[in-house]
């Protein structure tokens, strides 16, 4: 501090000056002679009284006039702490606004006040900092990565983009938004381009590039003490409950409850709704409890239920920095993704015993699907309806009834994969294996060795596995593929080995091998579990996953809009667009977390969107840990006041000369009407 | 009491703003009166039946009333108020209350004052009446026989010029006693008494006192004299009230006290009315500002109003 600031800022010490005076004017009038005073009744109380109503706006204006004189001088000193953009030449500037819209922003600051909205209010300020000729542009760091707002020289349009985004619950993905905020500023032709980083920073390292990303409000990134329930789903009579903390803190004496939800789910995920439970809005009737164990990071919490019924809560006691994660929607059993698994237990069972190996293979892919081991396919489409994928190893033949049924659920979008086997020949009167073959066929014996793995490239780095499988037979599929199918992967001597075919919104995939490890090695290798993690994906995507993260999307094939009715606000509907392959699917991305309800025509099911337990546990980076180089933003956190202190002198001044002429022309007035 | 420090209590011996020179104005005013109303009063009060007296050789037999000598045998002779006494005799007050000139007055209430008792003084003398002059308080103040002539104008006119206001009647109880003495005791039936005076803390008996002149044919004739801040209190907000003479300081709220001040000074000329008006007496009240020429015109009816 300059001796010059000191001196200025000294100048309001000088405030006493007019306090002292208007205190003695207050104590003491101006006394004048008067003779006949002793006509004159006193009254000093009133008198001072007065004087002090009378002169205290005057009191406040003098007072104000000094105190804004001494702020005037100091102010290479005194400075406010409004964002503003820097400029070295008045250069026009384009400007890149990465705004976290993730789950961690919602967490409160000290003072009660969000990161969201800290986040945003500077966003706004630096916008109106912001002149003709800038250009602005607005990156959602929320995953995916999305642009908000292209480029535009249009401030008026950034500011009104600023005002429609809302903080999701989505992960975060900076480095992506970053890449998208540096080739959103790549096309124009500003020469001083920045990259404005407003994130807890709770993300995936930055990737380094120009213009380096400034991060000023520092006080985003400071930890905050949160717990949150990821997801919840019930089995039986049991809640298991994946739950996350950020710290130890947080989670200390903290519990559980699963409690009836107010809003419960409709359509195919849900169950019927109990009878004698009263659904009472927020609170419920809580029907059982765990403590938390007090540590950082997710832990599984499991609620035995005290009555076993489907419309669930599952909500954390106590407070936290962010309330908003405190509960989630239980998912239901029918809810979850379930897999039917039709094998013979005595020919697919592994020698060192246990389940199947086509159900062990299930469990080592470990994608919380229910595994359902079916005898019999279905003859009727409503027990397929709660499967997400059908597995069939070595079948004999589906019968007419069964064929129907599944063909019905195939245009629902099912996912069905057959390995075939020797137990073809064995077929019944009337049994085929359409929809998986159309034509006749057998078991062969065979001379090829494996798979070429370049014919199976979807199947990744596995495929190479399947090159070598010593098959003791197989089935021939030359003359059986039908058409329109997309063969997959071949033998090593051509022969097709995997195909597969769209079947109303379903697919059929179909092999030449089972799963028996005592007709090949097929079912031991990577690559076996790479096509079951293939079909898995399909009927996910096909049949929709009834529990995602915020963030994922949600793709429905078909013709017809989808209406989509969430959580919170009005149902709206997602129209349907062409694909590259000429089919026409409809996209959603679910961003807050809760229960949705989603109609596709007469079909209504339930879907429950959660949040990625990353969004709690992990801790938002120190931005002093940041590489130097990301400081070279040019955006100055201080900005001069100089203009607005010395309007504010103005005004006072003006104000105490209008005071005093108020109260001259009071005075006139009174002596001309006596 | 302490001494009067004229620099800064009294703003000069005595402040005549606008009324100098007192000789001019005076005679200015003087003039005035005549040009009103001197005619009618001259014939009216020279024609007046003034009593009788026994007949002495020499008398102008038209004179004898036949009446009386039928009724009380002897011979009388009817006389005129012509022939009596009617020496005006001038009572200023020269306190230091006096010397109060507010900043919309042309001048202080003493300058006033002397300038109405100069105006008077000519047009009695000019009348053939002698006049007399005499002060309550002042200070270097002259008081004056009943004097006619063409020099008792211009001696009464250096009396009223050289008086330097001055005296505490609040401490000085004798003061008004002491300047109506020798007219109680010299002034002849059928005088006239003015007194020139701002009211301002006089004895409580100051009123009855002067009333008491109005006896033996005298008229008495209270002027009072009173600053426009006086009359009308034109102080707004606080204010610390200093009387002129004593040591009084009001502090009060000016808006408030107004109406009770305003009040308290008519109740206060309405007691010397009281005091005066069945002793044959009237209060004329005046304000600095007010056309001295009217004031000379109304103290000149009260004193015909009044005479019998």
């Amino acid at each position: 501090m300059t001796f010059l600031v000191t001196a200025a800022l000294a100048i309001a010490l000088l405030v006493v000056l007019p306090v002292a005076a208007h205190l003695l004017r207050r104590g003491r009038a101006r006394e004048r002679e008067f003779p006949p005073a002793a006509l004159v009744s006193p009254a000093p109380p009133v008198a001072r009284q007065r004087s002090r109503i009378e002169d205290r706006s005057l009191l406040a204006a003098r007072c104000l006039v000094l105190l804004g004189l001494a702020v005037l001088g100091a102010m290479p000193l005194v400075r406010c702490s409004r964002l503003s953009l820097s400029r070295e030449g008045g250069a026009s500037v384009a400007l890149a606004i990465v705004l976290d819209d993730s789950a961690s922003m919602r967490v409160a600051m000290d003072g009660g006040i969000s990161r969201w909205s800290r986040a945003t209010a500077a966003a706004r300020a630096l916008l109106r900092s912001c002149r003709e000729g800038d250009a602005v542009a607005i990156v959602l760091a929320g995953q995916p990565a999305r642009l908000a707002l292209a480029a535009t020289t249009d401030l008026s349009a950034a500011r009104a983009a600023l005002e429609t985004v809302p903080v999701t619950d989505r992960p975060t993905d900076l480095a992506n938004a970053v890449r998208l905020a540096r080739s959103a500023l790549a096309e124009l032709p500003h020469v001083d381009q920045r990259v404005l980083l407003l994130s807890d920073l709770a993300g995936e390292d930055l990737p380094a590039g120009s213009p380096p990303p400034w991060v000023p409000l520092p006080e985003l990134a400071r930890p905050a003490a949160d717990c949150g329930v990821v997801r919840a789903d019930r089995r039986g009579s049991r809640v298991t409950a994946e739950v996350a903390c950020s710290s130890r803190e947080a989670a200390k004496e903290r519990q559980l409850e699963v409690v009836t939800a107010s809003t419960p789910l409709t359509g195919a995920g849900a169950e019927p709704a109990p009878s004698g439970v009263p659904l009472r809005p927020r609170t419920g009737t809580i029907l059982g409890a765990a403590a938390v164990a007090e540590q950082a990071g997710t832990q599984t919490v499991v609620v035995d239920l005290s009555s076993p019924l489907a419309h669930l809560d599952a909500r954390l006691t106590g407070s936290d920095a962010e309330s908003h994660d405190d509960e989630a929607p239980v998912t239901p059993e029918r809810a979850a993704t379930a897999i039917g698994v039709l094998t013979d237990p005595t020919s697919a069972t592994a020698v060192t015993g246990g389940p199947p190996i086509l159900e062990q293979a299930l469990d080592a892919l470990e994608t919380r699907a229910i595994v359902k081991p079916l005898t019999l396919l279905p003859d009727e489409a409503a027990t397929l309806a709660g499967l997400s994928a059908l597995i069939l190893d070595d079948p004999s033949g589906i019968g007419p009834e069964a064929r129907e049924a599944l063909g019905s659920w195939l245009d629902r979008g099912g996912v069905a994969l057959a390995l075939l086997g020797s137990s073809i020949g064995r077929a019944a009167l009337g049994a085929t294996l359409a929809p998986f073959v159309t034509e006749s066929t057998t078991w062969t014996e065979t001379t090829a060795t494996g798979i070429d793995p370049t014919t199976a490239t979807f199947l990744g780095p596995e495929a190479g596995g399947l090159a070598e499988l010593a098959p003791k037979g197989r089935v021939a599929l030359a003359g059986s593929v039908p058409n329109g199918a997309r063969l997959l992967a071949r033998w090593d001597d051509g022969a097709p080995f995997l195909y597969e075919r769209d079947l109303g919104r379903g697919l059929v995939v179909t092999a030449a091998l089972p799963a028996s490890p005592a007709q090949s090695d097929f079912a031991l290798r990577p690559g076996f579990l790479a096509l079951l993690a293939y079909v898995m994906d399909e009927a996910v995507r096909r049949r929709g996953e009834r529990v995602t993260v915020a963030g994922n999307p949600w793709t429905f094939y078909g013709e017809g809009a989808v209406r989509v009715t969430p959580p919170t606000g009005a149902p709206f509907d997602v129209l349907p667009e062409r694909d590259r392959v000429g089919g026409s699917r409809a996209i959603h991305v679910p961003s807050e977390r809760g229960r949705y309800v989603v109609a596709r025509g007469s079909e209504v099911e339930a879907r429950i969107v959660t949040v990625a337990a990353e969004e709690i546990t992990r801790p938002p980076r120190d931005p002093a840990r940041l590489s130097a180089g990301l400081r070279a933003g040019g955006v100055m956190e201080r900005v001069d006041i100089s203009r607005e202190a010395a309007l504010m002198v103005l005004f006072f001044f003006a104000a105490e000369l209008m005071i005093r002429a108020a109260t001259r022309w009071r005075e006139r007035k009174r002596s001309a009407a006596l | 009491m302490a001494p009067v420090t004229p620099s800064t209590d009294l703003r000069g011996a005595l402040d005549w703003g606008r009324l100098a020179p007192l000789r001019l104005r005076a005679r200015t005013v003087a003039a005035g009166v005549y040009a009103g109303g001197h005619r009618s009063r001259r014939r009216g009060s020279g024609v007046e039946f003034g009593g009788h007296r026994d007949y002495v050789l020499g008398d102008d037999l038209r004179r004898l009333d036949h009446r009386a000598f039928l009724r009380h045998g002897r011979l009388l002779v009817r006389e005129f108020e012509t022939e009596t006494d009617r020496t005006l005799r001038l009572v200023v007050d020269a306190s230091r209350s006096m010397a109060y000139r507010s900043p919309s007055a042309p001048g202080a209430k003493l300058a006033f004052a002397a300038l109405v008792a100069a105006a008077l003084a000519r047009i009695a003398l000019s009348s053939g009446d002698p006049v007399g002059l005499d002060w309550v308080g002042g200070e270097r103040r002259r008081p004056l026989p009943a004097l006619a002539g063409r020099e008792a104008f211009e001696r009464i006119v250096s009396a009223l010029e050289v008086v330097e206001p001055s005296g505490d009647l609040t401490v000085d109880h004798q003061a008004v006693s002491r300047a109506i003495a020798p007219i109680a005791r010299h002034a002849s039936r059928g005088s006239v008494v003015v007194f020139l005076s701002d009211l301002v803390d006089l004895p409580e008996d100051a009123a009855e006192r002067i009333a008491a002149l109005a006896t033996k044919g005298r008229t008495v004739i209270a002027a009072r004299v009173l600053d426009p801040a006086e009359a009308e209190f034109p102080f707004a907000g606080p204010v610390r009230l200093r009387a002129s003479e004593g040591s009084k300081v009001i502090e009060t709220d000016a808006s408030a006290a107004r109406s009770t001040y305003l009040a308290a000074l008519e109740q206060q000329g309405q007691r010397w009315q009281e005091r005066l008006l069945p002793r044959g007496g009237a209060l004329v009240t005046t304000v600095t500002t007010t056309d001295p020429v009217e004031v000379v015109r109304a103290i000149l009816s009260a004193v015909r109003g009044l005479r019998p």
